[in-house]
């Protein structure tokens, strides 16, 4: 059936506290696109138009609300000097990190060595979402928002150095993580602004800043910080900045909203918890479980997110029904199916649009 | 304005506001809101890559001022679909006006905390999108592609989320465009409340003659209702001052309008965003006020410096009938014309009214100057004094695909202006939303341009 708003329509209206017709509709399908576009994984994360086509696709079979782009948690610290490797049918691995250990920026600046940021047009495979933001902006940009990931400074800078030497390092040498953090912000403000430029909305992407990894000290002091430099960047912009965290975000999710971040999108911790922690600040978008979308049956998925979403309805400043994390590629789509329908039938709002005479 | 200093006056591109954009400072992007408060979502000095982001296709394409005060001009009118939300949220009530385009806001708007606008203002949107979806909307609601492009109004109308829906709906009819009489018998299913206001025939008997009377009669009929809205009793003198702020800004309009069309102090496309602010104010009078008063500002410094927006042996064009797309006006100045007069169909929003007559009366009086409620030859009046004020070389028609009125005027106007002044006349319609000027369009501008070159 025809549906009275576009997903753009229904995006724009919840981001000015208005009430929609329904919920909008978000399972994080980043990569499993290509696999229902019939596309490899490789062309997807290396091939702009070929990462489009798939998200269109996938968009259109399923029926979201978002188009959106994303393939893994380093593209930026590739774009930075770090190397991966492309497997032929899965998303690139971290092979060899730009520093063994945590470099010292600031004394190597003083000596004269700069330290540029990426350029969005050459480095890495940021071109790749420049391309296909722009491939399918023009193609639907007038009915769906189209939304990329990009990974925060702390998953960054993670990815720039030995991951054990950076853990150590928030103990022992919280200076130079700190100038480390600045240096990755530097080169994802210029991505998000060549993503702005290009049509899309950036979301701010930082699993590694998650609960399951760090502890709460560490993500006030170190993640936090970094979060609302990028995100008070975007502001300026005037843009509703979504702040995707997944694993465990129980015991942060109250400090989330302090990013200045507009929609938190969580992954596990309760909708309840959730909502009470920060939905008086932030719409929420959450957050079925990504195991069992992989491996329940449509009749289970359906049940579970008609529970979710109306949990999720309760949230004061709006809720987006989406899973916690990415959809995995393998993921049958007649369980992504079932995740729609049943969002979008628990999610509607029969006064939507009443004649009130 | 402390932190910015405008560069050489100049027009130029999307990606090139990205640039500048980003030397202006924090403290000014907090320093402009609308509705007179400081609540982060009333801010609106933002680029066009923003309303980029969230679906405006279109002005990818186009030209802009590069001064701080156009940038200031286009966030806030790109802004009005959340300003009206807001203007909900925030205890006022919102009305919409449709038909006379200028005329009943300023009883609306003499209220307090009541919003007039126009969702006839809409018809810019599929192009600003690049969509259909509004006409699609409004197709399925019995309204094709036979009829004007203000048929999108209706598809806002039926989606809820373009605008609030409306306290009161005031629709305009009588001696008006029978397409757009048809979206507003449509949109009268989505009303809470309609009241329609017959508009007379302009019969040569003077302004204030029975027709004008008749008029004040029938904005007797608007204050009753607004009372009852409101449990508010209009005074005379908060008419008066209503009155008083709408010729205010119509006076710096005018002002503009010379500066733009005699010394090239503004290009062609914000000069029509401007002067479409005679409306409605884009729903915020006061900070449109403030924004036209920043526009003036820098158009005269431009005047006085002699600096231009477009180059002194620009080709000299009047404009006949907005363009829907507002890429034509970019087409036109990238290919060495300027547009030097307009006649937009709301010359009664650009009347300055009396302000020493009973206060309907001056609203009558002047909306009986309107564009539409004439004949075409008294409509063409106006693109012959402006021709001949600014020494038009051409004149430009813009016609709309499927629109009843302006495709029946188009060819009476154009051939009044050649038989009075001489001067080639281009007509054509334009057709749907799309990514470029239509080819044949863009053919058509082109050659006339050679024949306006030829003739110098
Ligand atoms: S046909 Fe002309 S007068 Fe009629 S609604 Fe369209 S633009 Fe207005």
């Amino acid at each position: 059936m025809k549906e009275l708003l576009t997903p753009r329509e229904r995006f724009g209206l919840l981001v000015i506290d208005e009430q929609q017709d329904r919920v909008p509709v978000f399972p994080l399908v980043t990569a499993h696109a290509a696999r229902v576009a019939g596309i490899s994984v490789r062309d997807y994360y290396t091939d702009g138009v070929a990462m489009a086509r798939s998200q269109l696709v996938a968009q259109e079979t399923y029926g979201t609300d978002f188009i959106s782009f994303f393939s893994e948690v380093g593209l930026l610290a590739e774009a930075l000097g770090s190397c991966y490797e492309y497997p032929d049918d899965d998303l690139p691995l971290l092979a060899t990190p730009k520093w063994e250990g945590l470099p010292r920026l600031s004394a190597e600046e003083d000596r004269g060595c700069t330290h540029p940021a990426a350029d969005p047009l050459h480095d890495g495979r940021l071109r790749v979402y420049l391309d296909a933001i722009t491939y399918a902006y023009e193609a639907r940009g007038d009915t769906v928002p189209i939304l990329a990931y990009v990974p925060a400074p702390f998953t960054t800078a993670q990815q720039l150095v030995d991951q054990e030497a950076f853990l150590l390092g928030l103990l022992t040498e919280p200076e130079r993580v700190k100038e480390l953090l600045d240096y990755a912000t530097r080169s994802i403000t210029r991505f998000c602004r060549a993503i702005i430029g290009a049509g899309g909305l950036p979301i701010l992407v930082d699993p590694l800043a998650s609960g399951s990894v760090i502890s709460v000290e560490h993500y006030c002091r170190f993640a936090l910080p970094s979060e609302a430099e990028v995100i008070r960047y975007l502001h300026r912009y005037d843009l509703d900045v979504v702040l995707h965290i997944c694993g465990d975000t129980r015991a942060t999710v109250g400090m989330m909203p302090d990013t200045g971040a507009d929609l938190l999108s969580v992954d596990r911790i309760g909708i309840a918890e959730a909502v009470a922690g920060a939905g008086r600040r932030c719409r929420i978008i959450g957050n079925y479980d990504t195991s069992a979308i992989l491996l329940s049956d449509p009749t289970t998925v359906e049940r579970e997110v008609a529970t979710m979403v109306a949990a999720g309805r309760e949230c004061p400043m709006g809720f987006v029904a989406a899973t916690g994390c990415e959809v995995p590629q393998e993921t049958p789509p007649e369980n992504v199916r079932a995740f729609v329908r049943a969002a979008k039938e628990a999610g509607r709002n029969l006064d939507y649009g009443r004649r009130r005479k | 304005m402390p932190g910015w200093t405008d560069p050489k006056s100049a027009r130029v591109s999307f990606d090139d506001w990205l640039e500048l954009f980003d030397r202006v400072p924090d403290e000014l992007i907090e320093r402009y809101h609308y509705y007179g408060n400081n609540e982060a979502w009333s801010k609106y000095l933002f680029p066009p890559q923003m309303f980029a982001v969230y679906g405006m296709r279109h002005l990818r394409r186009l030209k802009f001022d590069n001064s701080l005060a156009a940038l200031r001009m286009w966030g806030f009118v790109q802004n009005e679909t959340e300003r009206l939300f807001r203007a909900r949220q925030t205890g006022r009530r919102v009305i919409a006006t449709m038909g006379d385009l200028g005329a009943v806001p300023v009883i609306v708007n003499s209220y307090p905390k009541c919003v007039a606008f126009y969702p006839d203002c809409i018809w810019w949107t599929p192009f600003a999108m690049e969509s259909r979806v509004l006409f699609d909307a409004a197709a399925e609601l019995g309204i094709g592609d036979a009829t004007c492009f203000s048929r999108a109004a209706l598809g806002a109308f039926a989606k809820h989320s373009y605008f609030p829906d409306p306290d009161l709906v005031i629709a305009s009819t009588g001696a008006s465009c029978d397409d757009y009489s048809g979206v507003e018998q449509l949109a009268e299913r989505f009303a809470r409340e309609m009241l329609w206001v017959e508009v007379p025939m302009r019969c040569g008997m003077g302004p204030m003659g029975p027709m004008g009377l008749m008029l004040v009669k029938e904005y007797e009929r608007v204050v009753e209702a607004m009372a009852r809205l409101t449990g508010h009793e209009l005074t005379e003198d908060e008419l008066r001052a209503g009155i008083r702020r709408t010729n205010t800004v119509r006076k710096m309009v005018s002002r503009l309008r010379e500066l733009a069309f005699g010394d090239a102090a503004l290009a062609a496309l914000e000069m029509m965003v401007i002067e479409f602010g005679n409306l409605h104010y884009y729903s915020d009078m006061d900070e449109w006020t403030a924004v036209l008063e920043h526009l003036l500002a820098t158009a005269e410094g431009r005047t006085a410096r002699g600096e231009r927006m477009l180059p002194e042996d620009a080709l000299r064009v009047v404009w006949v009938t907005p363009p829907a797309d507002p890429l034509l006006l970019t087409y036109v100045e990238d290919a060495g014309a300027r547009v030097v007069g307009t006649e937009y169909v709301i010359n009664q929003a650009l009347e300055i009214m009396d302000e020493s007559r009973p206060p309907l009366e001056a609203i009558a009086e002047s909306f009986m100057a309107a564009s539409l409620i004439g004949t075409s030859k008294a409509r063409t009046q106006s693109v012959i004094h402006q021709a001949r004020k600014y020494e038009a070389e051409g004149v430009i028609i813009s016609g709309i695909l499927g629109g009843s009125h302006c495709a029946m005027e188009g060819r009476l106007i154009a051939d009044y202006v050649k038989a009075e002044l001489g001067l080639p006349v281009l007509e054509f319609d334009v057709t749907s939303p799309s990514r470029e000027v239509a080819r044949q369009i863009g053919t058509r501008i082109d050659a006339f341009l050679e024949v306006l070159r030829g003739r110098r």
